[in-house]
């Protein structure tokens, strides 16, 4: 963002499709006014015409700067609203913020992502962003967990992702059904079934608090060393830009200084996991 | 740059009123028990310098309790703002490094801060929870301020720092009779300034200095929070008021605009996230958070101290909670 601009300015941006992806959660394909570049895992605050405004990490490929594509779970005041849009209507959008996965230290390394629920959101912009750049990884092994098999979100993308060479995934339901053919139980399960060189891997968490507290601590259990280990946090935010103190997780602003930081960085800071 | 000049009282309101033709020029009046700012008039009467202290503080000028922050008004009107105290001087060094920070100025506090002529003042009657020095900080302005004044008597003194004041100031001697300050009056505000720092040292002599508050906080244990924390009404008294708490919301308005207001770490559900977790929830917790901001998070990330010792959040708390207190009673207790 140029530095004379209004920070607090939203542009516009026009819905184009929304996709249904599981009873809690929808995605949304949004084209601003003009082209619009982030890089993977900065965050964009979101607003409903005068209602309000909460931040979303895209999901879509940072390498589209005319699309946005943001994957949002209900869960409140302004996401509920979020969910009742049609094509057509118009949202704002302020941003990129933040500091996002630094991808050229994964370069010449094992990935292995977690991600739980609604945290595919940022995974899935981060995977774009690796399959675009796949022959500088040693491989990339994704490792999802959902509730129950129909919470399971971007089904046609997993599908080709599973296509891809050097790619592996995972997944898991807390609660399988007859349809199921993957693993049951929480998603550090899957952990237990991949094969990877720890001492030349990098791991990536992103999922529902409670998750990101579980996965980190089978990871550093596993032997990741805490500053490979790195974390997506959620926190209350208004500005997005490290002034208005809403998202302080102890010496940090998780808006400008995150959402991105490793376990290393964050370890001695209050309730990181909430 | 060092200029002084002095010049007598009616003479400088005389100068004054005619500053406030093209510009908004605030005083320190007082009303009541109280001192606060008011816009210069002719009419204005119990303009008092050199007391601690304006009810509001100096970062109101800037970051206003309100406003709109979608539409940037063109206004080239300069805002010359007289009495600061030397505290909230020091406290501009926290609000710059976050309101002008590289990567995301603020285009609104920036034109303020722009548009304002900083008017220091001593402190030559100080209030019973003024402890600036405690923090390192004189009780007359020595940094930040582009003038400043003394009044003894029936004389002003006007030591100019930048070259904004000296454009500003220098307007003075066209019209009215200025002279270099006379050494017996620079002599008394010397005495003065030594008495002030001398009662200082006295009210707060069992005060701990800030950096052994953030150590005494980070290994102080819960009971003392909630003890203390007792009387608390979150009713965000201390942040509003005080000169280095920046929080704000943003609240959204028809036509995407955005309205910047006034917020608080006190108020409940400041840390809120969807799921409703909160980490604040706690009374005591939310308390605590303040304190732990002020004395250890901001001194990790930040060059500048957050708090300047004015005492403002110990006289607005209706519960009667001073922070002070608290701080005593810890290095009291850590003493061997
Ligand atoms: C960096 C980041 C990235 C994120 N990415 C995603 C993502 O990709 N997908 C996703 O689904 N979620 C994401 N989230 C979470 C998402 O931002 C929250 O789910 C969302 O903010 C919830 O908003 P809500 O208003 O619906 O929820 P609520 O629970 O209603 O409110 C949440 C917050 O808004 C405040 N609030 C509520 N009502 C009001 C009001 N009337 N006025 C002012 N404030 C109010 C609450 O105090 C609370 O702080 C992300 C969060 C962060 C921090
Ligand atoms: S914390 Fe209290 S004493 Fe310190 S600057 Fe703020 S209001 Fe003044
Ligand atoms: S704290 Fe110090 S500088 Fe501030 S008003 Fe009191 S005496 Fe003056
Ligand atoms: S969201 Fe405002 S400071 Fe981080």
């Amino acid at each position: 963002m140029p530095s004379d601009t209004n920070i607090y300015k939203p542009i516009k941006a026009k819905v184009e499709r929304v996709i249904d992806e599981s009873p809690l959660i929808k995605s949304f394909v949004l084209v601003p006014e003009h082209d619009f570049s982030f890089k993977t895992g900065e965050f964009i605050e979101l607003s409903i015409n005068g209602y309000g405004e909460a931040p979303f990490t895209p999901s879509s490929s940072p390498l589209d700067k005319k699309k946005i594509e943001v994957t949002v779970m209900k869960a409140g005041y302004v996401t509920e609203k979020i969910h009742a849009l049609k094509p057509g209507e118009v949202v704002g959008v302020r941003g990129p913020f933040g500091r996002g996965y630094p991808v050229d230290k994964f370069y010449g390394k094992e990935v292995v992502i977690l991600g739980g629920g609604c945290g595919f959101a940022p995974i899935r912009s981060l995977l774009y962003n690796l399959i675009a750049e796949k022959e500088k990884f040693e491989k990339v092994i994704l490792c999802y967990g959902s509730k129950t098999p129909e919470d399971c979100i971007y089904k046609p993308f997993v599908n080709e992702l599973r296509k891809v060479e050097r790619f592996e995934v995972y997944r898991s339901v807390d609660k399988a059904d007859g349809s199921w053919n993957e693993r049951e139980g929480v998603v550090t399960v899957l952990l237990d079934d991949i094969n990877m060189n720890i001492s030349n891997s990098v791991a990536i968490v992103c999922g529902p608090p409670v998750m990101m507290k579980y996965g980190t601590l089978k990871l550093l259990e596993m032997g990741y060393p805490e500053t490979d280990i790195y974390l997506s946090m959620e926190k209350n935010m208004s500005c997005g830009l490290g002034k208005c103190g809403h998202c302080m997780m102890g010496k940090y602003y998780v808006c400008k200084d995150g959402p991105v930081f490793t376990f290393d960085e964050i370890k001695d800071q209050p309730d990181i996991w909430l | 740059m060092q200029d002084s000049f002095q010049i007598k009282a009616e003479d400088w309101h005389s100068f004054l009123l005619d500053l406030s033709g093209d510009n908004t020029v605030y005083v320190p009046v007082k009303t009541f028990k109280n001192l606060d700012y008011k816009i210069f008039t002719k009419e204005i009467e119990n303009i008092v310098y050199n007391v601690a202290k304006p009810v509001t503080p100096l970062k109101n000028f800037f970051l206003p309790v309100k406003e709109n922050v979608f539409n940037e008004k063109k206004n080239n009107n300069k805002q010359i703002i007289i009495g600061i105290p030397s505290c909230d001087l020091k406290a501009l060094e926290i609000l710059d490094e976050i309101y002008l920070d590289n990567r995301y100025p603020d285009p609104f506090y920036k034109d303020r801060r722009k548009r304002s002529v900083l008017i220091g003042n001593d402190c030559f009657k100080i209030s019973d929870h003024c402890h600036c020095n405690s923090y390192g900080i004189e009780p007359y302005p020595v940094e930040h301020a582009d003038a400043s004044l003394s009044q003894i008597d029936n004389t002003i003194i006007v030591s100019i720092n930048t070259e904004k004041g000296k454009e500003l100031l220098n307007q003075a001697s066209a019209k009215y009779q200025v002279q270099e300050p006379q050494a017996e009056i620079l002599k008394i505000v010397q005495e003065r300034r030594n008495e002030i720092k001398k009662q200082l040292t006295v009210i707060n002599k069992t005060l701990p200095d800030y950096k052994t508050t953030g150590e005494l906080i980070k290994k102080s244990d819960d009971d003392i929070w909630i003890k203390h924390s007792r009387t608390c009404v979150s009713c965000g008294a201390c942040a509003v008021i005080c000169p280095t708490c920046t929080c704000f919301l943003l609240i959204d308005r028809p036509d995407f605009e955005k309205v910047r207001q006034v917020d608080a770490c006190q108020y409940p559900g400041f840390e809120r996230i969807a799921a409703g977790e909160d980490p604040l929830h706690k009374r005591f917790v939310r308390f605590r958070n303040r304190y732990l901001c002020k004395y250890v998070w901001k001194p990790e990330s930040f060059n500048s101290i957050a708090c300047t010792g004015c005492g403002r959040c110990i006289e607005s708390c209706i519960g009667n909670i001073s922070k002070n207190e608290i701080f005593i009673e810890m290095n009291t207790a850590a003493q061997p």
